[in-house]
């Protein structure tokens, strides 16, 4: 009886401080804390700070900081310039026109970069403005870059699927593998309904635009881009590389890149390694305070005793699928990705162990599903960005990217009734590792 | 009085943006320790205890970072009730939430800083190749959580005699 009762403590507990805007890694900290104080008679003090030392000063986690400073360096180039340039020749003799080019560019931008919020601002940057001025309507350019924006967190490198896979002790190599054909996938239904719509409503790309000229030589500034791009996930696929390799290489791209374009200085170097190190030290600070939550929910035998009652419920794997995305999309509304992540994994993973999913599997289930929490009101990081780029506010967005979460949905269920999207990959990477 | 305090308060700041710098510094060890690792296998050499060294070095990254990102406002919070408040209410919400992470931070500091002693106490040895003693990476970790304490208390004072003070977002 005590035990339901302390349980609904340490649940109160977490809700308030999170609730109340306690920092994030603080309130898991301190959450876990209370939560040892009920459930163990352990030092709690001596627990914690032997479990926030492993778990900060562990070897995996340098995949994090490199590749987040990689994204900083490419947002601070020309790039957002290039995408729309070398996107705007290949994209402008389809139905639904120039909208093509955010999902493109967002596509090519989540796989440099980790971040949804930066894809979002990076390719938003360019686009916006210039659609704007070729009358597209407001309600897809500013739908298409929130769906868009959110391929950030699944197609890799990708700071959520790192995340992921420290707290739930998977090869970090392996999920970025199975993220590609998902994020792919999913970068195609969307330029599917750009299609669809554009040709529905008869909007294409007129003729004799400025950027009519010099075409080519557009197109050939993405090459550089693509080259970087093939080479970080190139290595990693292959096996010649570990993640955390991989991001150094992607680093000395990223530098030379920015180097050959012009717009590597000492201030956009020493901005986008402090840019990075704060990034990072949040989000090390959060993974930190979650290992020790894990151990404080250990304690509480709620994991546990929720998987057991899941598991006497006899679900099908459907209605779990179902049931998890309904969950995380409600969390979504409250929390950012990082923290739905980082919070919930204690709880859902020996579930989804004993449902008997594979990790890496759920792991590109979880981003989408995440990806949708990013541009469902009222939290939604997307959101917020679009809303400072574009001047409109949030309801309007949100109206705006309805059709692209109905399409995430669309994805989730593919990806449920054909999971070898996903794991084909890795699976195929780790025989011929073995 | 004030000129004292304003000066300490100056001194504070650029101390958070120091370790900061540090950091940072410890994020470039950290790709050139990687650079290094890929270089000895290509040359078939063996440098032992690298996958060890470059995790102290992620741990000083983060943990001297710290303080400096709690001042520039990068640690995230979930904003969406205390945005709605009026001023007054606000000023009290943040009250509570800096109290509580002032509370936190420091039993955070004492109990890491208890950690690297103990590891002193004993000489306490990594299990890897390095068989470094311990409390000199924890040390870095021990600084940088002391002065995560320092910031969110001096955050904390600033809140109780300003009126208008804010944390960064």
């Amino acid at each position: 009886m005590d035990e339901i009762a302390f349980t609904f403590i340490f649940l109160f507990f977490l809700f308030l401080f999170l609730g109340t805007g306690i920092w994030v890694a603080i309130s898991l900290i301190g959450v876990a804390a209370i939560g040892m104080m009920l459930f163990t008679s352990r030092p709690i003090g001596d627990a914690m700070a032997t479990t926030i030392w492993g778990a900060s000063s562990s070897w995996t986690l340098t995949a994090l900081p490199l590749f987040i400073w990689m994204g900083e360096i490419l947002f601070r180039t020309k790039l957002s310039e290039n995408l729309f340039r070398g996107l705007t020749p290949i994209t402008k003799k389809l139905p639904g026109g120039l909208l093509h080019v955010n999902i493109a560019g967002c596509t090519i931008f989540a796989a440099i970069s980790g971040s949804s919020a930066a894809t979002v601002a990076t390719v938003g940057k360019m686009s916006i403005p210039e659609l704007r001025e070729r009358k597209y309507p407001e309600k897809m350019i500013i739908g298409t870059l929130a769906g868009a924006g959110t391929l950030g967190l699944l197609i890799p490198p990708s700071i959520s699927l790192i995340i992921y896979g420290i707290t739930v002790n998977e090869s970090i190599a392996q999920l970025f593998v199975a993220g590609i054909l998902p994020g792919i996938m999913l970068a195609c239904l969307f330029m599917g309904y750009v299609s669809i719509w554009g040709l529905i409503s008869g909007t294409r790309e007129k003729k004799s635009t400025a950027h009519d000229q010099s075409r080519f030589k557009d197109v050939i500034q993405l090459i550089p881009v693509l080259i970087l791009i093939c080479a970080v996930m190139g290595s990693i696929y292959t096996g010649i590389a570990t993640a955390t390799e991989a991001a150094v290489l992607g680093v000395v791209g990223a530098l030379f890149l920015s180097a050959v374009q012009g717009s590597l200085t000492w201030d956009s170097f020493l901005e986008s390694l402090l840019g990075a190190t704060r990034t990072s030290a949040m989000i090390a600070f959060i993974l930190a305070g979650s290992t020790f939550l894990s151990l404080a929910m250990g304690f509480t035998g709620l994991p546990r005793s929720l998987a057991e009652w899941i598991g006497s419920l006899e679900l099908t794997p459907w209605i779990l699928i179902f049931a998890l995305m309904i969950f995380y999309i409600v969390l979504g509304c409250f929390l950012d990705g990082i923290s739905s992540i980082v919070l919930t994994m204690a709880v859902i993973e020996p579930l989804v162990r004993q449902a008997g999913f594979d990790m890496i599997w759920f792991g590109v289930f979880l981003m989408i599903v995440v990806e949708m929490a990013q541009i469902t009101p009222p939290i939604g990081f997307n959101l917020f960005v679009l809303q400072s780029m574009s001047d409109n506010d949030m309801a309007f967005i949100a109206r705006a990217a309805v059709p692209m979460f109905l399409i995430m949905i669309l994805a989730v269920v593919i990806i449920s009734l054909f999971p070898e999207i996903a794991t084909y990959l890795p699976d195929a990477m780790r025989e011929r590792s073995s | 009085m004030m000129p004292k305090l304003s000066r300490l308060d100056a001194a504070l700041n650029s101390t958070y943006r120091y370790c900061g710098f540090a950091a940072a510094f410890c994020m470039v060890l950290i790709a050139l320790l990687v650079c290094l690792s890929i270089g000895s296998r290509l040359a078939s050499v063996y440098i032992p205890g690298l996958t060890e060294y470059s995790g102290y070095t992620m741990a000083a990254a983060s943990f001297l970072a710290l303080a400096y990102t709690f001042h520039e406002g990068g640690h995230i919070r979930v904003e969406i009730l205390i945005s709605r408040l009026t001023p007054k209410w606000r000023r009290f919400a943040e009250f509570w939430c800096l109290g509580v992470a002032a509370f936190t931070s420091v039993f955070l500091a004492y109990y890491i800083a208890r950690l690297a002693y103990f590891s002193w106490k004993f000489e306490e040895r990594s299990e890897g190749a390095d068989a470094v003693l311990l409390w000199k990476p924890q040390l870095v970790a021990v600084l940088g959580a002391v002065l995560l304490a320092i910031a969110v208390v001096h955050s904390l004072v600033k809140c109780i005699f300003d009126k208008n003070f804010q944390p960064r977002r």
